[in-house]
């Protein structure tokens, strides 16, 4: 039985709560004002690899590409996975990436990093850009087996065989669970709804003690705490940052609001006269309903 | 099935303090608490003890956690103890520092969110080291006994474990003695109802507007009309930066004429004196010209929220000597000038969106819970089978006067339990017989448990020393001749021998009445009190915003199941739920438990559990 090995990749995004956030005169987010975060997507991606140091005793690694300053995701999520290894991946060359480019940084840190990995987490997707390309990408350039709205798992260590739910919602259908099992390596991409769950006294016994671990290492993170540039990746620079991306922004437009088809209509609720003929309407249209 | 030594049920002060001594001793212990983290669940009036009685001994918070008093992050020592009889504006105020400084080491104000996650922590880094430790978020719903008479925990969230002994320390509305039927639920009669707020307020404006140090603490107790005819009365307590304000009644005179508790906290904060108390400086916000395009109001919402957010941050550090040096050490300011000058910035920013600021008072957090009266409700053995029963759970209260104390029982007792089962384990024999009566016999030697059956003599001379200037006809026809016996020295011993041989049932309906609690203070204010005002009106919350400023993790079905929906207690309760959880309609009372605090007001007449695993309240205070 061998050591499990974990890699997750993540991405610093803006903080979009209220008192963190600002916008711009037009309505259009401010980055500059915002405080940044580790995305929500990502964290869950570190609490999966964090149900693998629990069950399975795993040695977690992070990745991520980013400004200098996204080593503020990597504490974020160190403090989530308990992860021995972090690193940043931060040139200039870098800049301008789409999901191809930046999955190329990604694969080749993957490679870097001091054990080989059994396991690649990534989220689901960035929550400042329809960026869910990223992992499979990754997944495609490592050449490991791809599960996608994986939401949970289990790793067989004898047979060194991963079994994965995967939650397949297709609109019209009822959603379906798909169980499937794949030799290690595998990358997977973890479901917005995965929730680690732990059922044994021991294993939640384990989970606090790990999870203490963590919150120390993450008071240190910097003793764990490597950055990387293009060169000292050792990336090949033409299939990186804007070279390595296929696509690029050239415009970008806002969505017109479509006029509403309904008719609304104000009412102030303080006034009973005004919420009477509120609640007769309701009733006039609830009447109207085949199932009562 | 995984098998432990022993299992402590609910992580408060006393559970926590049993773990603590536990690993203290070496033994593997587990203790599972209900809340998503210790110190959820927990709330308190706010003050811990540590006493040095003069019979016997007891075991003290810094005995269990031997760091305490360096590294514990309590509010302030409490050095000033003042009575106040209210009566509209007046205010007649009396010393009672000596009351509260009798046979006690200190006395600390607290927060228990704060203080029982530091618990924790001590307690888990013990645990660990003999493969225990601590698991939030796991509710227990049944026990049960093998055939080897070892208890097989179920909780609804863990496979089921077999252990040889359970500490409950599961509160004032403990399941496990209900599951048990270690005891029957505790009546209205038996208990006190808290209820509680916390006010923000900046560390410096504190100690000035009360007169204490950096290191020092005001408790201000107060009777008379603010308790709207109730027995029980109301207290403010000075945290670090925050003020914890409370009003505590007996449950039974609550349900013979039953007031809101929310009301009952209005009628303290609106009283002149502790409005000023409270009072602070507080941005107001400007309504949003809706005629802006809607980009601009959603821009200047935001901009309000977060220059009101950074302005309390750097403002409540500023107002405080730690405060500015951790600013300062941050490197992000070079003296407390720049501090100023940054404060001043934001002020500018607020004014030009249109915040004013004025004088209010700011709330941060609404709760409620029960209190067990000692005298009247506490175990008299408590335990069943291999089940240790502790502090609140075993119905453990001191309530004296103004002499009220739950955590520092709840601790000692919890040491107790650690100590009975270490004993258990030694001798490998958890019968009741020998580890329940063990435990038993060790409680009723605890001092605590003398204070629950005996009025001491010292301790009632510090009241009537108290009360020497106030003039007899105040006092009545019916306390007269019984304060003259007395206040007699050679008297008093006789006196205080004869009402204990009377004791607490027959003593009480005496001390405890309208009379003592309401009309004395009201006439001692009007007839002595000074005159006090207040320069403004404190914008007190509604129920539902405060309710609504609670953190909750709604479960979908409800922990609480209505027995007779149409019964007399059942409509009180839409009265007396702190939480409003209850409407009457038709004449048939219905539930609404998603802002349920859990207080087990009307657990009299329901099926009452707590929430599952993680679910229900979440205290950030407590």
């Amino acid at each position: 039985m061998g050591q499990l090995n974990i890699a997750v990749i993540i991405k610093l995004e803006p903080d979009f709560s209220e008192g963190n956030v600002s916008y711009n005169p037009d309505g259009t987010l401010n980055r500059a004002e915002t405080k940044n975060t580790l995305g929500p997507h990502s964290a869950i991606a570190a609490h999966a690899a964090f149900f693998g140091k629990v069950m399975y005793g795993a040695k977690v690694s992070i990745g991520t590409m980013g400004p200098p300053m996204a080593d503020l995701a990597l504490q974020q999520a160190q403090q989530i996975s308990d992860a021995e290894e972090l690193h940043l991946y931060s040139d200039r060359l870098f800049a301008g990436a789409d999901t191809l480019g930046t999955a190329e940084v990604l694969k080749t840190g993957i490679h870097k990093m001091k054990e080989k990995m059994d396991i690649v987490f990534s989220g689901h997707r960035a929550s400042d850009g329809e960026t869910g390309q990223t992992g499979p990408q990754t997944a495609w350039k490592l050449g490991f087996t791809f599960l996608g709205n994986v939401i949970s798992y289990t790793v067989d260590m004898e047979t060194r065989i991963l079994r994965a739910k995967r939650l397949i919602s297709l609109q019209g259908t009822p959603n379906i669970i798909e169980e499937i099992e794949a030799p290690l390596p595998v990358f997977i991409s973890i479901d917005p709804t995965y929730k680690s769950s732990f059922d044994k006294v021991s294993q939640r016994l384990a989970f606090h003690k790990y999870q203490k671990e963590a919150t120390e290492r993450a008071d240190n993170y910097k003793d764990y705490f490597t950055m990387f540039n293009a060169k000292e990746l050792g990336v090949d620079e033409t299939l990186v940052g804007l070279p390595g991306s296929p696509t690029i922004v050239y415009k970008v437009e806002r969505v017109p609001k479509s006029t509403a088809t309904r008719k609304a209509e104000v009412v102030d609720g303080s006034d009973p006269e005004q919420i009477k003929k509120v609640v007769a309407k309701m009733k006039e249209a609830l009447d109207a309903m085949v199932i009562k | 099935m995984e098998k432990y030594d022993v299992a402590i049920i609910g992580g408060g002060s006393a559970g926590l303090a049993a773990l603590k001594q536990l690993s203290n001793l070496g033994k593997q212990a587990i203790l599972l608490e209900a809340g998503s983290e210790i110190g959820a669940k927990n709330i308190s009036g706010g003050i811990l003890y540590s006493k040095k009685p003069q019979k016997g001994t007891v075991v003290n918070v810094e005995d269990v956690y031997e760091n305490f008093l360096n590294d514990a992050p309590f509010e302030r020592k409490i050095t000033k103890y003042i009575l106040h009889s209210t009566s509209k504006d007046k205010v007649y105020s009396m010393d009672l520092t000596a009351a509260h400084d009798y046979q006690s080491n200190f006395g600390y104000s607290v927060l228990l969110h704060k203080l029982n996650s530091w618990f924790a922590k001590q307690a888990i880094e013990s645990a660990e080291k003999f493969g225990g430790g601590i698991i939030p978020g796991v509710h227990v719903k049944s026990i049960t006994w093998n055939e080897s008479g070892n208890a097989i925990i179920q909780t609804d969230e863990l496979d089921e474990f077999e252990v040889k002994a359970v500490i409950a320390a599961d509160g004032v509305n403990s399941e496990i003695a209900d599951m048990v039927d270690a005891r029957p639920k505790f009546t209205p009669t038996q208990l006190y109802q808290g209820v509680k707020v916390i006010v923000k307020l900046p560390e410096e404006i504190i100690e000035k507007r009360f007169g204490i140090s950096s290191d020092e603490g005001a408790a201000h107790l107060f009777a008379g009309d603010i308790t709207l005819n109730h027995i029980g009365g109301g207290f403010l307590y000075t945290n670090s930066d925050t003020l914890s304000v409370g009003a505590v009644y007996h449950y039974h005179s609550q349900l013979t004429n039953p007031s809101e508790p929310s009301a009952l906290i209005d009628a303290l904060l609106k009283n002149p004196m502790i409005s000023e108390f409270i009072k602070d400086d507080v941005p107001i916000k400007s309504k949003i010209d809706k005629s802006l395009p809607q980009e601009e109001q959603l821009r200047v919402r935001f901009a309000m929220a977060k220059h009101i957010k950074n302005w309390n941050e750097i403002r409540s550090s500023y107002l405080s000597s730690s405060g500015r040096q951790r600013l300062i050490d941050s490197g992000k300011y070079k003296t407390d000038e720049d501090i100023k000058t940054r404060l001043d910035g934001i002020e500018n920013q607020l004014t030009k969106l249109g915040v004013s600021f004025g004088s209010d008072y700011v709330e941060a957090e609404y709760g409620a819970k029960l209190v067990p009266d000692g005298k009247r409700c506490r175990m008299q053995k408590p335990f069943f089978k291999n089940i240790l029963f502790v502090g609140d759970a075993a119905g453990r209260g001191v309530f004296v006067g103004p002499k009220i104390e739950g955590l520092n029982v709840g601790i000692d007792d919890g040491v107790r339990a650690a100590n009975a089962v270490a004993r258990a384990i030694d001798k490998n024999d958890f019968s009741a017989n020998s580890l329940g009566e063990y435990y038993s016999k060790e409680t009723e030697n605890s001092p605590y448990t003398t204070d629950m059956k005996q009025i001491d003599k010292n301790y009632l001379k510090i009241f009537l020393d108290a009360t020497k200037d106030i003039p007899k006809d105040i006092i009545g026809s019916r306390y007269g001749p019984i304060l003259k016996m007395m206040s007699n020295e050679r008297l008093r011993g006789i006196a205080v021998k004869f009402a204990n041989i009377l004791g607490y049932d027959k003593l009480l309906p005496m001390i405890e009445s309208e009379d003592t609690y309401v009309k004395i203070p009201i006439q001692l204010a009007e007839r002595l009190g000074n005159t006090v005002s207040s320069s403004y009106s404190p914008s007190i919350p509604s129920l539902a915003d405060r309710i609504g400023n609670l953190s909750y993790n709604d479960d979908h079905s409800s922990h609480i199941k209505v027995l007779n929906p149409n019964s007399e207690f059942m409509k009180k309760m839409v009265t007396l739920c702190p939480a409003k959880c209850y409407t009457e309609e038709g004449g048939n009372v219905i539930i609404q438990h998603e802002g349920c605090v859990d207080c087990g007001t009307c657990s009299q007449e329901t099926e009452w559990k707590h929430p599952r695993g993680e679910k229900g309240i979440h205290y950030k205070y407590g």
